[in-house]
């Protein structure tokens, strides 16, 4: 469902994949891409860094800068396991072999910020099996279930906030004037710095996270939300103004639901802003979260546990945009042509009463 | 191109025409024009989009503003909707000076703007549902309205399953619900190819004919004026100035048939007279070069 | 009548006084304790682990920071006791967290080290050269004790500000000749430039950096009894870990709470020298000028940190000490 296919069109794709040797060119210029190749394409996009980064760490005359040595012979200062550049360790080896000692012996190894595919892996499960050992410790899910939460929170207390007033500014030019710039000057001020001050204010547990997530992501949501709310086609303004719409019915009724469907993804795109805030927002206050287990491997150089929960933070991330995605191309069927059943509900919020669900659907643009 | 002395002067009106155009200036007058202008600030200083416009509209009638390119008419028409303002003289309705936008003066537009996320039935009850009526109410007189245009069955559509034609019918009966005064329609057939704009200037005749409604025409083609209006306001531009009035001649009910009629015609002469005064005889030529062979003559 | 009145009256307000007293210590909040990741306050984990400070009968909350927000939360009045070094606890106090030292739990032994790149064998061959360190921070004081021994001014190094956390990055570059920074940095840096040495640790000036548990004067007046309970319960602790038998197990609990493995940590654990609650109580005591008190140690940490602008005026250092506790659980 990721890719917006059912099983039974994956399976088409797959199975059909021979029929990507069609003649049809691949690079033409704003020529829509089959849908066959278009799901190839897609996940090529995800195997293909996989691909590079297994070659990089198991293919040992890939890169594989430094020595990882395995028994120091006679020089001083190597102990076994140590990485070592591979020129000071040639370096070395000549050195002690001229004064006539044990040669050193090592293999080629990745630096340590750069674990193979397989530790990663191993890391990932290991995470999520280990029992927490004290008493008052959480599972890795249950912290990244809290993580969730912040985010969650400080992102929806922000909407609730900031989408009404981006709304009243991006229709209303003087309250836009008044707020602006006030808000823009805010904007650039970096969330963390305000660290302090937020647990001073909230206290020490989630609050203050979600303070920060909400401090992070507001003052670019009133911003972004006025922009999309201008951009709603001043003929459709017209045309409700010259039905008698006013004020308020005219926001509401006409503003409202034709800047939606952009509304929705620009709240998508926040959301995705919202969640770089976390490691930011989880240091405040009490160490919680992912973030905790994220500075402790990273203090700690466990780089293959740093990498595994940079890499469940990506996937919840792009997991949650896709669905919304999803649901998005459903729900505003009616700028895409499509047609569906779940607008009715959004269309119910706005036309108040509830809209019957087309009976049945003529052919696309019978004639009049 | 017709030789002069075969079609009748313009002017000349058969009894039952002559006899119509007074019943229909007995009638209150609806809408009212009192020398309206409109300046704008040029770059080169002000612009005079319209000047000394008058014009009185009586109830029921047809009336059509034609003029070449950049003469103000969608500039009138906006003013006149209450989208713009006049920077001088007046707008009457009823005999009540006014301004700003109000549903007394419904618009349809050359790009529909239908509302995308209502169904066409919602659309239409929109105006309604401004004014404050009840939504049972608004919904049956929203069908009478949709049932009018012809588009029952299409009561539960989008507008973006419908053809160009339909979406335009939807925006007359939308603008039509709230029971306006005055109908303005901005070129409102203009983005239609030519069959279906015939079909829906019929099916205007038609609605014109069963509704009490006003209309103010907008067009830059000669051919619908004629067809459509009782009386044609000519304008001329630079500055936007009333040419002159014409009633159409051609008597109604209007058909296809009439098109080729010597009222019509002249009545179209005159009108390109009017706005086209050198089009019969071009007299600059292109300074072409001869690229083709001699002997590939193509006329 | 009236005797009988006068009797019920009497045995009402005795009542209302027995329930108030015990409501009263009912709804005592527990005490809040902020804690990070320094072997010296991580040790508490084992006591929270084994329940106690509830056998001890004091209501303790150990809640767990980076040391940054620790003592942000301290100051901010959200936690009722921080731990911190003693130089740290200076700052805290003149940035607006007015606190009092109860508990010494160890000095640095090694942990915080000035590490110099291959060929540096000494704090002398760093004279001219450029040292990575956080400026005003606990390493910062170390390099200049370190570079006064050797016969060195701060004028004869260049420093480079670092965050203590990216100092092994920085001296792997290349950029810096050396790095000061505290564990785990501090060994970080060691393996990230192979044949790289410390040639100046906690070690060699022991006392340098004290660490402390500090609590806030009102929370101490208030609570002192429940403060002493506190105190006497790490005397446990340290008996735990340096009984053989038990040790293992505590560097468990350490490392669990540190989120690593046990091998991991036991590395760090030379670094430190935990205090048993006698020398403690004589090190907290004591009323020298040099580094084997806790009070001359921070008169020394409060000069830097004034001469380092990290903060104005000069703090009244004796405030900040609370001996009593200490001296009167060693009994």
């Amino acid at each position: 469902m990721l890719c917006g296919l059912t099983c039974t069109e994956c399976r088409f794709h797959l199975f059909g994949f021979l029929t990507l040797m069609s003649r049809e060119p691949w690079f033409a210029v704003l020529r829509p891409l089959s849908s066959r190749r278009q799901f190839w394409l897609w996940l090529l996009s995800f195997a293909l860094p996989v691909v590079i980064w297994s070659a990089v760490s198991y293919v040992p005359f890939l890169w594989h800068p430094v020595m990882r040595v395995t028994s120091p012979g006679d020089v001083a200062w190597f102990t076994t396991g140590m990485l070592i550049d591979r020129h000071e360790f040639a370096q070395e080896a000549e050195k002690i072999a001229a004064a006539g000692g044990r040669r050193p012996e090592g293999v080629r190894a990745n630096p340590i910020f750069l674990p193979a595919p397989h530790q990663v892996a191993r890391a990932l499960y290991t995470a999520f099996t280990t029992k927490p050992v004290l008493r008052g410790d959480v599972w890795l899910h249950e912290s990244l279930w809290l993580s969730i939460r912040t985010i969650f929170w400080g992102f929806v207390v922000s909407s609730a906030i900031g989408v009404p007033l981006g709304i009243l500014c991006g229709s209303y030019a003087a309250l836009a004037r008044l707020t602006e710039p006030l808000v823009d000057f805010i904007r650039y001020m970096p969330a963390p710095a305000f660290g302090a001050l937020m647990v001073a204010i909230f206290g020490i547990y989630q609050q203050p996270k979600i303070a920060i997530v909400f401090i992070g992501t507001f003052f670019q949501q009133v911003l972004v939300i006025a922009n999309t709310v201008r951009k709603v086609d001043p003929a459709l303004i017209e045309a409700a103004q010259t039905l008698g719409a006013k004020r308020r019915n005219l926001i509401w009724r006409v503003i409202v639901p034709a800047s939606l469907p952009d509304l929705y993804n620009d709240l998508r795109i926040l959301l995705g802003w919202a969640w770089t805030y976390l490691i930011v927002a989880e240091v405040v206050g009490i160490s919680s979260g992912i973030t905790f287990f994220i500075n402790q491997q990273a203090k700690y150089r466990n780089f293959d546990n740093v990498y595994a929960a940079i890499l469940i933070i990506g996937s919840i991330g792009l997991l949650t945009d896709q669905a919304l995605a999803f649901f998005g191309e459903r729900m505003f069927a009616w700028r895409n042509g499509r047609p569906s059943r779940l607008r009715t509900f959004i269309t119910r919020l706005f036309a108040g009463r509830d809209v019957l669900l087309f009976p049945d659907q003529p052919e696309g643009g019978a004639r009049s | 191109m017709n030789p002069a002395g075969e079609l009748p002067d313009y002017r000349t009106q058969s009894p039952a025409v002559a006899e119509r155009f007074r019943k229909l200036k007995e009638r209150p007058v609806v809408l009212e024009i009192d020398r309206l202008g409109r300046q704008f600030a040029g770059q080169k200083g002000p612009v005079m989009a319209l000047r000394d416009i008058s014009l009185k509209i009586h109830r029921r009638e047809l009336v059509c503003v034609i003029g070449p390119s950049g003469c103000g008419k969608s500039t009138l028409i906006r003013i006149i909707a209450g989208l713009d303002e006049q920077t001088s003289g007046r707008m009457l309705v009823d005999g009540k000076e006014t301004s700003g936008p109000c549903p007394e003066r419904g618009m349809v537009f050359q790009g529909y703007t239908l509302f995308p996320w209502l169904t066409v039935k919602r659309n239409v009850m929109f105006g309604l549902e401004m004014e404050g009526v009840g939504a049972d109410q608004a919904d049956a007189e929203a069908r009478q309205w949709i049932d009018l245009v012809g588009l029952t069955k299409f009561a539960d559509n989008y507008p973006h399953e419908l053809s160009g034609g339909m979406k335009q019918r939807v925006a007359i009966a939308r603008a039509l619900a709230p029971n306006p005064r005055v109908l303005l329609m901005d070129e409102p057939f203009g983005a239609l190819d030519a069959q279906t704009r015939a079909t829906m200037q019929a099916h205007l005749l038609e609605i014109w004919r069963n509704v009490d409604v006003t209309i103010l025409f907008i067009t830059h083609d000669l051919d619908e004026a004629v067809f459509l209006a009782d009386r044609i306001v000519v304008l001329k531009a630079n500055p936007g100035e009333v040419q002159e009035i014409i009633e159409v001649p051609v008597p109604r009910p209007r058909s296809l048939a009439q098109v080729n009629s010597p009222e019509f015609l002249a009545t179209r002469r005159r009108i390109e007279e009017l706005i086209h005064p050198r089009v019969t005889a071009p007299t600059e030529r292109l300074p072409i070069v001869r690229l083709t062979q001699v002997g590939d003559e193509v006329e | 009548m009236n005797h009988l009145h006068s009797l019920l009256t009497r045995r009402a307000l005795a009542w209302l006084a027995v329930l108030s007293l015990s409501l009263g210590s009912l709804s005592a909040a527990p005490l809040k304790i902020a804690y990070s990741d320094w072997p010296g306050w991580t040790a508490f984990a084992i006591a929270a682990e084994k329940g106690w400070f509830k056998e001890a009968g004091v209501d303790v909350e150990l809640l767990w920071f980076e040391y940054g927000p620790s003592m942000e939360a301290f100051t901010a009045g959200k936690v009722d006791a921080v731990m911190v070094t003693n130089g740290d606890a200076l700052v805290t106090g003149a940035t607006g967290g007015k606190n009092v030292m109860i508990l010494v739990t160890d000095y640095s032994n090694g942990n915080d080290m000035v590490v110099a790149k291959p060929g540096i064998k000494s704090l002398k061959d760093l004279k001219g050269k450029k040292i990575g360190v956080e400026v005003g921070f606990v390493d910062h004081l170390l390099l200049l004790n370190g570079l006064k021994k050797a016969g060195l001014a701060e004028s004869d190094v260049t420093i480079v500000p670092t965050p203590t956390n990216q100092a092994p990055q920085v001296l792997a570059s290349g950029q810096v000749d050396a790095v000061a920074a505290w564990q785990p940095n501090s060994g970080a840096a060691l393996k990230a430039l192979p044949g790289s040495k410390a040639v100046y640790t906690s070690a060699d000036e022991p006392g340098l950096i004290y660490d402390m548990v500090t609590v806030t004067p009102q929370s101490l007046a208030q609570h002192r009894a429940d403060w002493l309970k506190f105190v006497k319960v790490w005397d446990k602790i340290v008996t735990y870990l340096a009984d053989p038998k038990t040790r293992a197990d505590g560097i468990k609990i350490m490392a669990a709470r540190a989120g690593v493995s046990a091998e991991e940590y036991a590395a760090f654990m030379g670094g430190t020298k935990l205090l048993t609650l006698a020398e403690g109580a004589k090190a907290i005591s004591a009323k020298t000028a040099g580094f084997d008190s806790v009070a001359g140690s921070a008169k020394i940490a409060d000069g830097f940190n004034v001469k380092n602008e990290v903060y104005k005026e000069a703090q009244d250092v004796p405030a900040y000490i609370d001996a009593s506790l200490m001296v009167e659980a060693a009994k």
